[in-house]
């Protein structure tokens, strides 16, 4: 039984995934890096994350594509996905809200603010 | 002779064979050397990244009380990558490291250099560093020979400097010869607004050429406080003050604005006209319909094409407004209204109502006969073969013959 809470992040600049990687470990995160949009998606199949922090601009899929890609999967489905990108004009905003994302946040980011929407969706919701 | 044929290809022979060793070497040595480093990073990566995400006040503990030379551009190469990567805490920490570690120091020594690429190089670093005791030694190097490194310190005294740079920025608007007022304007509007008082204060003393990018970087802020102020430039000797007044007014859009720009509405400069114009149409204003339907018949095609886009802007009162412009008795207001509502779609809309019977299809019916009678009718015609509802198509294509319109269009 998995006991912390799996977060895959999909960043293909290594820079970013590293401090990114290394913020949410040290929250107590197991956390998984894809430097893709094609291996995202594999990493989501195969390791069933909790959350995902992905990416806009990515090779092979962007994130966009990698959206769609889980909210059109039964599996994938329900897990959060956080829009991490330095796209912070309006509309590729609201795009990304549209293809599914749960929360949108802007590069350079504050970490402390990533780390808390992170846990406010991991949070059990209460119906 | 032979024998100096050979002395001469062994000679040859010799300094390619150094040669070749050189860049063997040479690659061997990088190669050696980027592996190291590689392999550093790896070490020394997670150290910096703890550091940043924890609450420990000094780096050195975790880094065995210092910092081997050799490991130096390995740790600022790490910290410059990060550090420009995310905001808030976390960044102030990795700036905190540099200054710790000395490289703001050395990045100091920098600015000095004879090179002005290093120069440009320091400026930009400690920009990047945002060590507030780094301002005086940026706002020195805002009057440096180079433009490369004046254009950094300005970015990175924006950075650091925080309010106190504002007025040596604002100045620098007054010298495009020596800064390119885009980019400093660039650099102040990013900054928001704790500009805006320090831009006003300095307005008094600048150029004009300074005045007109103080007034247009609040209109990028949109700066409510400054509204009382702009208001006071609508009375500018220079009209393009005026103009840019009255665009930065109405780009922060405050309703109290609504009169001074009716008023500006009335300048006799046509730049302030226009940008007034501009203004009544972005802040919704119902009561400047009147006006705005009289500078539809201004003599100039800016004021009337913003007056119509105004109109446009202002919604169901201002196109009703626009509509009733196509019987009016100036053939350029009457052109400028077709062309809004064509670009608009209140066109395409309304020949839909046709087929509604009551006020709705007679307004529409009303509409499209101002245009025939207006003699604009190829959008009409193109609406009448391509409409994808084929009654639709049917009533324009028999509003269109009884006013002369081409036959194999009407058909």
């Amino acid at each position: 039984m998995r006991l912390a809470k799996r977060i895959l992040v999909a960043e293909d600049d290594p820079v970013t995934a590293r401090f990114v990687g290394s913020l949410l470990a040290e929250h107590g995160f197991d956390v998984l890096v894809a430097d893709d949009g094609d291996h995202a998606l594999e990493l989501a199949a195969d390791a069933a994350p909790d959350l995902i922090v992905s990416d806009l601009v990515m090779p092979y899929r962007d994130g966009y594509e990698v959206l769609r890609a889980l909210r059109s999967d039964p599996r994938f489905r329900a897990i959060p996905v956080v829009i991490l990108s330095m796209r912070d004009r309006e509309e590729d905003i609201v795009r990304g809200f549209e293809q599914g994302a749960d929360d949108y946040v802007v590069k350079p980011f504050n970490a402390r603010e990533l780390v808390a929407r992170v846990k406010k969706l991991l949070e059990p919701r209460s119906a | 002779m032979q024998r100096v044929l050979v002395v001469a290809i062994l000679a040859v022979a010799i300094a390619f064979l150094a040669l070749t060793i050189g860049i063997v070497a040479g690659k061997a040595w990088r190669e050696i050397r980027d592996a190291r480093r590689r392999r550093r990073r790896n070490a020394l990566e997670p150290i910096v990244l703890g550091f940043a995400h924890g609450d420990a006040p000094s780096i050195l503990p975790a880094l065995g009380g210092g910092v081997a030379r050799r490991d130096r551009p390995v740790l600022e190469a790490i910290l410059l990558d990060h550090v420009q990567r995310v905001r808030g805490v976390e960044r102030d920490r990795l700036g905190r490291i540099l200054d710790e570690l000395g490289f703001v120091e050395s990045y100091f020594a920098g600015l000095s250099s004879p090179r002005w690429w290093i120069r440009a190089r320091a400026a930009e670093h400690l920009g990047l560093a945002r060590a507030k005791r780094a301002t005086p030694h940026l706002l020195r190097a805002l009057d440096d020979d180079s433009y490369d490194v004046r254009l950094r310190a300005a970015k990175a005294v924006a950075a650091a400097g925080g309010t106190a740079a504002v007025a040596p920025l604002a100045k620098a608007l007054s010298e495009p010869n020596r800064f390119s007022t885009i980019r400093i304007a660039d650099i102040l509007a990013g900054m928001g607004h704790p500009v805006v008082r320090e831009l006003v204060d300095v307005f008094p003393h600048l150029t004009r050429h300074g005045k007109l990018a103080v007034l247009d970087i609040l209109g990028r802020i949109h700066p409510p406080e400054a509204v009382p102020w702009l208001h006071e430039r609508l009375q500018e000797p220079h009209r393009d003050l005026r103009a840019r007044a009255a665009h930065a007014i109405g780009a922060i859009g405050a309703t109290a604005s609504a009169g001074v720009l009716r008023a500006a509405l009335e300048d006799p400069d046509w730049p302030v006209r226009a940008m007034a114009a501009k203004g009544l149409g972005r802040l919704h204003d119902e009561e400047a319909i009147p006006q705005l339907c009289a500078a539809m018949r201004d003599r100039e095609w800016w004021v009337r094409a913003n007056a119509g886009e105004a109109l446009r802007r202002i919604g169901p009162p201002g196109i009703a407004a626009l509509e009733n412009m196509l019987d009016d008795e100036d053939r350029y207001a009457q052109h400028q209204a077709c062309l809004v509502l064509e670009s608009a779609g209140v066109l395409e809309r309304r020949v839909v109502e046709l087929v509604t019977p009551g006020p709705a299809g007679e307004r529409a019916a009303v509409l499209v006969q101002r245009f025939i009678r207006m003699g604009q009718t190829a959008r009409l015609c193109e609406l009448a073969a391509t409409h994808r509802d084929p009654v639709v198509r049917g009533t324009i294509a028999r509003l269109l013959p009884l006013s002369g319109a081409p036959q194999e269009v009407a058909r």
